[in-house]
């Protein structure tokens, strides 16, 4: 197990005097740096497949060679391997959604109170961009619901400008009915899927 | 009546991008480049320049840092991208359009050390994100990974 990581360690000096042609990949699965959540990822090539599901697992492919049975790294060892990258992501986007009152284009009361969030979100970031995407039900055509998403999106848009958004760092789309946040079948009316969704970044 | 108009502008807009796929082709952009340390370069079409924070970032892009160069980048779909020294990493292919049923990320590490935190293309159709190094392809079902490749 650390023989790996060793050799993955030991590689970046190595190869400066006697270059690998083929090269090395390790590739470790890590906790999301936000939530602490760990998803999966396979790592393939024509000589085999491991697939990656928990924590820290990593896999090395030397040359074409299949990866290497999947080993835990160590903190230290992730951290050794991975922080000059790492420490370079950018910070989460953050995400608001703002609901209707029933079949009207008012904001829900506690949907309102979320737009100076929006705008203090954006204040706090070095390079902000502010996504603001309108979805609807599926009532009414795949088209229409486009249009109608962006209709929903630009009255946000304009509400956030007047309490102090900078217009330059908004930009403004439609999902129309493609990204319901309850699946439902066509033309059922569902209030939660009529909803606008704003990511600062 | 100002929902009319703003109705009436949105479907013009939508029926310019519908028929016209010329116009449509023009790139739209990826992401922008959030933060930037030491060395480095954006490679357009080509050619290379400095690159910035704050500076877009499109498909077919190629981001490179120098020996004490780092860079963050974060995609429209939510995508964060960074590199740490001596590392390339190529935009291959992005596409975050959900209402047109366009999703698409391909990312090819070159060489050097990346970290890369998925976004809602992943979360949408994993199967449209591809992360390939010169030897071997990563399938990504969420979350977060970190790739090094050495000796190139």
């Amino acid at each position: 197990m650390l023989a790996i990581a060793a050799a993955a360690c030991s590689h970046s000096h190595s190869s400066r005097t006697a270059p690998d042609r083929n090269g090395r990949t390790v590739v470790t699965l890590l906790p999301d740096p936000d939530s602490g959540a760990v998803g999966a990822a396979s790592v393939s090539n024509a000589a085999g497949s491991v697939e990656l599901t928990r924590a820290r697992a990593s896999t090395t492919i030397n040359g074409n060679a299949a990866p290497t049975p999947v080993k835990t790294l160590s903190e230290s060892e992730t951290r050794q391997l991975f922080n000059a990258a790492f420490s370079m992501l950018p910070m989460a986007p953050q995400h608001f959604t703002l609901h209707f009152q029933f079949n009207s284009d008012e904001l829900t009361s506690e949907s309102r109170a979320l737009l100076p969030q929006v705008l203090n979100a954006a204040k706090g970031r070095p390079i902000p961009e502010v996504l603001i995407i309108g979805h609807t039900d599926r009532v009414g055509s795949a088209t229409t619901n486009i249009a109608l998403g962006l209709r929903r999106a630009g009255m946000i848009r304009k509400q956030l400008i007047d309490i102090g958004l900078d217009s330059s760092l908004v930009e403004v789309v439609s999902h129309g009915e493609a990204d319901l946040l309850v699946k439902t079948a066509d033309e059922v009316p569902e209030p939660l899927n009529r909803r606008v969704e704003i990511t600062v970044r | 009546m100002a929902h009319h108009l703003r109705l009436i502008i949105g479907v013009l807009a939508l029926t310019l991008l519908a028929t016209a796929p010329a116009f449509a082709q023009q790139p739209a952009s990826a992401g922008r480049i959030k933060v930037v340390s030491g060395t480095v370069y954006l490679v357009r079409a080509g050619a290379q320049t400095t690159a910035q924070a704050g500076q877009v970032v499109y498909q077919a892009d190629v981001l490179r840092t120098g020996s004490d160069g780092r860079i963050g980048v974060t995609l429209k779909d939510d995508t964060r991208v960074s590199l740490g020294p001596a590392s390339e990493v190529h935009l291959d292919r992005f596409s975050y359009s959900p209402a047109e049923g366009q999703l698409a990320l391909a990312l090819k590490v070159v060489r050097g050390v990346v970290a890369y935190v998925s976004g809602r293309i992943a979360k949408l159709a994993p199967d449209s994100v591809h992360i390939e190094t010169p030897t071997a392809i990563l399938g990504v079902r969420g979350t977060t990974l970190a790739v090094r490749v050495d000796g190139v």
